[in-house]
């Protein structure tokens, strides 16, 4: 036997792998949306003036904690599969699924939400009638679902130059519109004097701004070295910070905030205020560049996903259907309709404070569920990572908390009037989370059990030769393998994985 | 654990079956890739050069760069290449790992899929 030995090759670099500039671009690119503009005015809407800071800051000291849970579970399990696969070792395939899907749900939310900021934007830049904003909203969509179709994808190069030069050219203009427009800034502590600051809903709200950076740990598998995604995710949250700062300061020193909240553009409002129409060009721009990342990432992310779910057998497998650029095309297809309705929806409810308040509860949640998953896995695997968090059960326990509880803040928020509760966040949370787990407990079984019908009708014998020398015993002959697989208890199981 | 002989077997089919098909030749047209294996459990490591779709061999041994480094033990491997399992089922469950990016391991199981539909 060639090669055989009791060690196994080392490591061996990959002909195009992922350094730490491009992995900290990937994880700033996926946080920092369109969205993320509208979730600073929502930080504003609690903490007025330069409070924002505080809760900005305060959010990014709480995404350190973040990181190093994320880091200790990736370096576990370096694989794309990532939350899923935290989860199932954690908790069992079923919830690990019912979470993921809901979690799967935050991507469309952010494709809606920026396919509908992106239109309003260009719609009000061009003087345009508002019904116009649905046209470029499904314009947007469609070129991304073209694109998407026919396998065109950014380089990674590209993505990061985009990255950069959307946080970039942010920071700027914000740095502009800070000390050299409207007074020049002389008296910055009067930015504190702008009302009451409301701790647990603003650090909430700015946890939104970091929201899923994490994502980076999808592409572990292509980086060069573990501590590369460990870098990404504890410096792409400075970057954001940095950036989410700025502009939060720049909208409190020039945009009153009347007319911040109700806008679907107060990043526009600010270009417009600092630099006039230069100013407002420069800011539609960038808005324009953030969808390159966020339907480039979005859009692969969550097909591919959807992909792997088919062929898993949790979803139904034309899902898995490939078109001849190899690219799922019925998952692509289903997320753009899904976006393009629930853009339509935000569209003409003018709820997409909503969608903000959605998003951030369940990141929230998400950071819960990652904690709670490090604590179980710190208990069942003991074999070495990368990375360790220090103080690892103290410090997860206090997210599990923590997070819970940022979670109902966000949950119950008011999007239109930060001085009352709601319902409405945690309702559409609900019923997400409501379908998703039937989908597992009804659907899932169904689809299984389907399967392995199939399988069973079609008896198609084991194709590998059986070996009376082999370890394992002789291979069954003219078994029905795929129904075999299929109908394993392992596979639609209770218990963790593994 | 399977010995050389039967990977080898398994991958001369395998070979067999994806060059031999149309559909999975057009998809794959643009895929030029060098795929490293490695067996966990034997330690036993070989190579696959991919041509605009086609397996043009599969020698012993690690050969030139790697896009993609996939490690699983040798029968998962011959299962894998027989075409008698999923493996996203593997993959997802953490059974098979994979070095190399997203659109590669999704290419890699895209085979399997158009090979063998029903696995």
């Amino acid at each position: 036997m060639p090669e055989a030995g009791p060690a196994l090759p080392t490591a061996m670099a990959l002909r195009r792998s992922v350094g730490t500039a491009t992995a900290t671009a990937t994880s700033a690119g996926l946080a920092f949306a369109a969205i993320d503009y509208l979730g600073v005015v929502s930080v504003l809407a609690y903490a007025p003036g330069a409070t924002a800071v505080v809760g900005i800051f305060i959010g990014g000291l709480i995404v350190v904690l973040v990181s190093g849970i994320f880091s200790e579970l990736n370096g576990l399990y370096p694989t794309a599969a990532g939350i899923r696969l935290y989860l199932g070792r954690a908790v069992g395939n079923r919830t690990a699924l019912a979470v993921t899907f809901t979690y799967m749900t935050t991507v469309i939310l952010v494709i809606a939400a920026d396919a509908f900021l992106i239109g309003a934007a260009v719609r009000h830049v061009l003087g345009e009638p508002p019904v116009l904003a649905y046209l470029w909203i499904a314009v947007l969509l469609g070129l991304a679902t073209t694109a998407n179709l026919f396998g065109i994808r950014l380089a990674g190069g590209v993505q990061t130059v985009v990255t950069y030069t959307v946080l970039a050219g942010t920071a700027v203009l914000a740095v502009v519109a800070v000390f050299h427009v409207g007074g020049a800034f002389h008296h910055p502590l009067d930015l504190f004097g702008k009302g009451g600051f409301s701790g647990i809903q603003a650090v909430a709200f700015a946890l939104f701004l970091y929201a899923a950076f994490e994502w980076v740990t999808t592409t572990a598998e292509e980086a060069r070295t573990p501590p590369v995604i460990t870098r990404a995710l504890f410096v792409a949250p400075v970057l954001i910070w940095i950036v989410s700062s700025l502009f939060a300061l720049s909208l409190a020193h020039l945009v009153p905030f009347a007319r911040l909240h109700g806008s679907a553009y107060p990043q526009l409002l600010l270009g417009q205020a600092a630099l006039g129409t230069v100013g407002e060009l420069w800011m539609l721009a960038l808005t324009v560049l953030t969808a390159l990342n966020t339907f480039n990432g979005g859009f692969l992310v969550a097909s591919r996903f959807i992909y792997a779910a088919a062929r898993e057998g949790n979803l139904p497998r034309q899902f898995a259907r490939l078109n001849l650029h190899a690219v799922p095309w019925l998952a692509v297809a289903s997320l753009a309709g899904a976006s393009a309705v629930v853009a339509a929806v935000v569209f003409a409810t003018g709820e997409w404070l909503l969608l903000v308040a959605v998003g951030a509860a369940i990141e929230a949640g998400i950071y819960a569920v990652a904690s709670f998953c490090l604590v179980v896995l710190r208990r069942r695997e003991t074999r070495e990572r990368p990375f360790r968090l220090i103080a690892a059960k103290p410090l997860a326990v206090f997210g599990i908390a923590a997070f819970s509880v940022l979670f109902l803040a966000t949950g119950f928020s008011d999007p239109r009037n930060a001085h009352r509760f709601s319902v409405a966040p945690i309702s559409v949370i609900a019923v997400l989370a409501a379908i998703s787990t039937a989908y597992v407990l009804l659907v899932v079984p169904k689809l299984r059990a389907a399967a392995a019908a199939r399988a069973a009708v079609a008896a198609r014998p084991r194709r590998r030769p059986s070996r009376p020398s082999a370890a394992a015993g002789p291979a069954p002959v003219a078994v029905p393998d795929a129904a075999a697989q299929l109908s394993t208890p392992e596979v639609g199981m209770d218990e963790p994985i593994g | 654990m399977a010995d050389w002989d039967e990977l080898n077997e398994a991958l001369a089919d395998y070979t067999i079956s994806c060059n031999g098909n149309e559909r999975l030749r057009k998809m794959q047209r643009d895929w030029s890739r060098t795929l490293h294996f490695i067996c966990s459990d034997t330690g036993t490591s070989f190579s696959m050069m991919v041509d605009r779709g086609e397996i043009l061999s599969t020698p012993v041994g690690h050969v030139g760069t790697p896009d993609i480094v996939v490690t699983t033990d040798s029968e998962t491997f011959c299962d894998m290449f027989w075409g008698d399992l999923n493996p996203v089922q593997k993959y997802l469950r953490g059974e098979i790992t994979v070095k190399g990016s997203q659109e590669d391991v999704m290419r890699l199981d895209a085979i399997s899929y158009v090979i063998w539909p029903d696995s």
